[in-house]
């Protein structure tokens, strides 16, 4: 009897931690639902609705989305507009991106400043980076054609010639590859230095080196940023919005734009959150297609391929 | 010393709350407005510190949406929370969260003495039979021509009932490519609610009346004489093209003196006033023997549906519009014929056409009342007089296509 009254309760220290981790991670997980998991949701129930900003909010089911692939013509345009700027925009990017952290890797003096240089343009404002590029695409006045014509070239109206308007914003976006070349310039310096001194005594030459140990070694990182490059390609608006302004003739109307001006021109909320929704499909199913072949050509280090490791 | 805190702490708390109970006590009205420019943005503060002098107790927040106007207020109603007054122009977007106006206005009818106000102006706030915002300013159009561009150049000065013909002879005396002087400007992208009065004036119009019917009316004869006619200035160089790559603006150019000859309004009046251009205005000139019209940019003010407030913010929409709030306004024109006799105005060879195309400018309905999707048509439009400036002609084909990239709004 005796022992049953005094036998112990375990000790609440030994059974667990309680409630102090859910109350660390509280923070973050609340800013979550309310910034980021909420509006979502809110935004998908939208997409079925005919919303806008003043008036009534009617039920209209899939109606949105139907419109949008059946019956808007400005739907497709836009869309290709986008699709034509990444596949220019991401390859660019990538390419000029890795040149330049190959150039930056070079034990040249001055590296140190080159890198603050070329890393610059990505941290300045959308709005300063219009500014500055809307004077040098100036037709008129524009230093590019200033220096085009003294070497001898005519230049062409940058921004108001339809066929190189998405040229002139390529060339703008490609500014904001500081990141970029700051990741693959990481992978580059983390290559072993070994395999590179192995290669050289065995007899490869400089350009198999980079096909046969750089670029599989740093194909991760490229994953990577390829990964980012489409995403950020197809979200692109503040160049072509206050460069362009969607001009000339609907050139460089990206798909983000036209959302943003049927949410906050034509105030149809309901049909922007649907075009919205559209996008991220969109994206997601390029990124699982990009993640699906990653196995294909991305090489982790440590991972063996086929036979290997402790087999015979 | 602890026993010292004890009884100055509350006090001071104690006072600091109290002092914050009475500022509270000031009955505070959101005011939203579009001015940028410094003077405007002065003129508009200037009234409202003589209504919070012979108001005591009330306190009018201006809020300076500027630029981003139509988002900030799109966003505030959307939120619930839209100022109790604004600036307004275009009822149709936001007519179902504003106050109907007719009741006070009836109420207060002689008061205001409406008499005074042109019909034109008052109508600009009708949406279905119901005020919903009294006007507070306007414009017309009106042709700026630098003076000693056009006596170098042996040009007589234009003159009431003068014509495109005659408009485009002056400019191709006026143009000089390799000066990088220009007779007139034609701006490739302009506010299509502008421009619709260049139809009007050749007896076109974007969109039927009943605001159903395009093919035919926006791609008539008429209008794509319209459009070719300002192609063609452009590709024989009477004129500039404007905002085709390029953000130059029609009064950049003339405040430089490099322009003689450009459509504006009063919002440009300002600026050439201050650039120290030697200029005159004159009337829009006419397409033949057809009557000119002019587009009426009239702005109003309107009160919030659900304001905490309605009869403090009508009290404010009445001071606003009496006449000695109208005479401060001298960034647009009065909408009170008393002020704008009174003031000599009329009689100001820089103002008095602005006065006359006001004269001419009936029967004329804007486009975006006519159809609540004109929004979305309106884009197509202008898509179509962007191509033909850069086409530099072709007019025909390009409504044609704005019609039939439009059908599918008319349903």
């Amino acid at each position: 009897m005796a022992d049953a009254v005094t036998a112990r309760r375990p000790s609440r220290r030994r059974r667990g931690a309680g409630i102090t981790p859910w109350l660390f991670i509280s923070p973050w997980i609340l800013g979550f639902v309310c910034f980021t998991l909420g509006p979502l949701i809110f935004s998908l129930t939208m997409s079925f609705y005919d919303w806008p900003v003043v008036g009534e909010r009617t039920f209209v089911g899939a109606d949105n989305y139907r419109t949008m692939l059946t019956e808007d013509p400005q739907f497709w345009h836009s869309l290709g507009v986008t699709v034509k700027f990444a596949a220019i925009f991401v390859p660019l990017n990538i390419a000029v991106s890795f040149l330049l952290a190959v150039l930056l890797n070079t034990k040249v003096r001055g590296t140190a400043f080159f890198r603050t240089a070329f890393y610059l343009p990505s941290v300045i404002s959308g709005v300063a980076l219009v500014t500055i590029w809307s004077w040098i695409y100036s037709q008129r006045y524009g230093l590019l054609n200033y220096l085009l014509g003294q070497s001898g070239t005519e230049g062409v109206n940058w921004l108001g010639d339809p066929g190189w308007a998405v040229v002139a914003i390529v060339v703008a976006s490609l500014w904001g590859l500081g990141g970029t070349m700051l990741i693959l310039l990481a992978g580059l310096q983390s290559i072993p230095k070994e395999l590179y001194e192995a290669a050289r005594m065995s007899g490869v030459p400089p350009w198999a080196q980079a096909i046969h140990i750089t670029l599989p070694m740093l194909s991760p990182m490229l994953l990577f940023t390829f990964i980012t490059s489409i995403i950020s390609a197809f979200q692109q608006l503040t160049i072509a919005l206050l460069l362009t302004e969607g001009g000339p003739l609907g050139s460089t109307y990206f798909f983000a734009m036209y959302i943003y001006e049927t949410a906050f021109r034509f105030h149809d909320m309901g049909y922007a959150a649907a075009m919205s929704w559209v996008m991220f499909v969109i994206i997601l199913a390029l990124s699982l297609l990009v993640m699906r072949s990653s196995s294909a050509w991305v090489h982790y280090e440590g991972e063996m391929k086929g036979k290997g490791g402790t087999d015979g | 010393m602890k026993r010292r805190t004890v009884i100055i702490a509350p006090a001071i708390l104690a006072a600091t709350f109290w002092g914050g109970m009475t500022f509270a006590q000031d009955k505070v009205l959101r005011f939203a407005t579009w001015n940028t420019s410094p003077e405007s943005i002065a003129i508009n503060q200037a009234i409202v510190t003589k209504f919070e002098e012979a108001n005591p107790g009330v306190k009018v927040q201006v809020e300076l949406y500027g630029d981003g106007f139509d988002d900030k207020l799109t966003a505030a109603m959307g939120a619930g929370n839209p100022p109790d007054l604004m600036y307004m122009w275009n009822y149709p977007a936001y007519y179902q969260s504003l106050m109907p106006l007719d009741d006070m206005i009836a109420r207060d009818a002689a008061e205001l003495n409406l008499a005074d106000i042109p019909s034109g102006l008052m109508n600009g706030g009708l949406i279905d039979g119901k005020t919903y915002g009294m006007p507070v300013g306007f414009t017309t159009h009106v042709i700026f021509y630098n003076k000693d561009l056009l006596a170098a150049a042996g040009v007589a000065e234009p003159q009431a009932g003068w014509t495109w013909a005659d408009l485009r002879a002056a400019a191709a005396t006026l143009s000089k490519p390799d000066e990088q002087i220009f007779g007139f400007a034609v701006d490739a992208k302009p506010d299509p609610f502008d421009f619709e009065e260049f139809f009007w004036s050749n007896g076109a119009q974007y969109i039927s009346d009943d605001g159903k019917v395009l093919d035919g009316v926006m791609n008539s004869p008429e209008a794509a004489e319209v459009l070719d006619m300002f192609g063609d200035m452009i590709k024989t160089g009477e004129a500039v093209a404007l905002n085709i790559g390029d953000q130059t603006s029609g009064s950049d150019l003339f405040k430089a003196g490099k322009l003689a000859m450009m459509e504006g309004a009063m919002w440009n009046k300002g600026g050439i006033d201050e650039s120290g251009v030697n200029y005159g205005v004159a009337v829009l000139p006419a397409f033949g023997d057809k009557p000119v019209k002019s587009t009426i940019n009239a702005s109003g003010i309107s009160i919030a549906k659900d304001t905490a407030d309605p009869d403090l913010a009508w009290a404010f929409v009445k001071f606003f519009s009496t006449p000695e709030a109208v005479a401060l306004r001298t960034n647009d024109l009065p909408i009170r014929t008393s002020v704008a006799e009174s003031s000599g105005m009329m009689a100001d060879p820089k103002l008095a056409p602005f006065f006359a195309m006001l004269a001419v400018a009936d029967g004329t309905v804007p486009s975006f009342l006519k159809n609540p999707e004109w929004g979305r048509i309106q884009e197509n439009l202008s898509l179509a007089i962007e191509a033909t400036m850069i086409d530099q002609g072709n007019a025909k084909a390009h409504l044609d296509e704005a019609v039939s990239a439009s059908a599918r709004f008319l349903k």
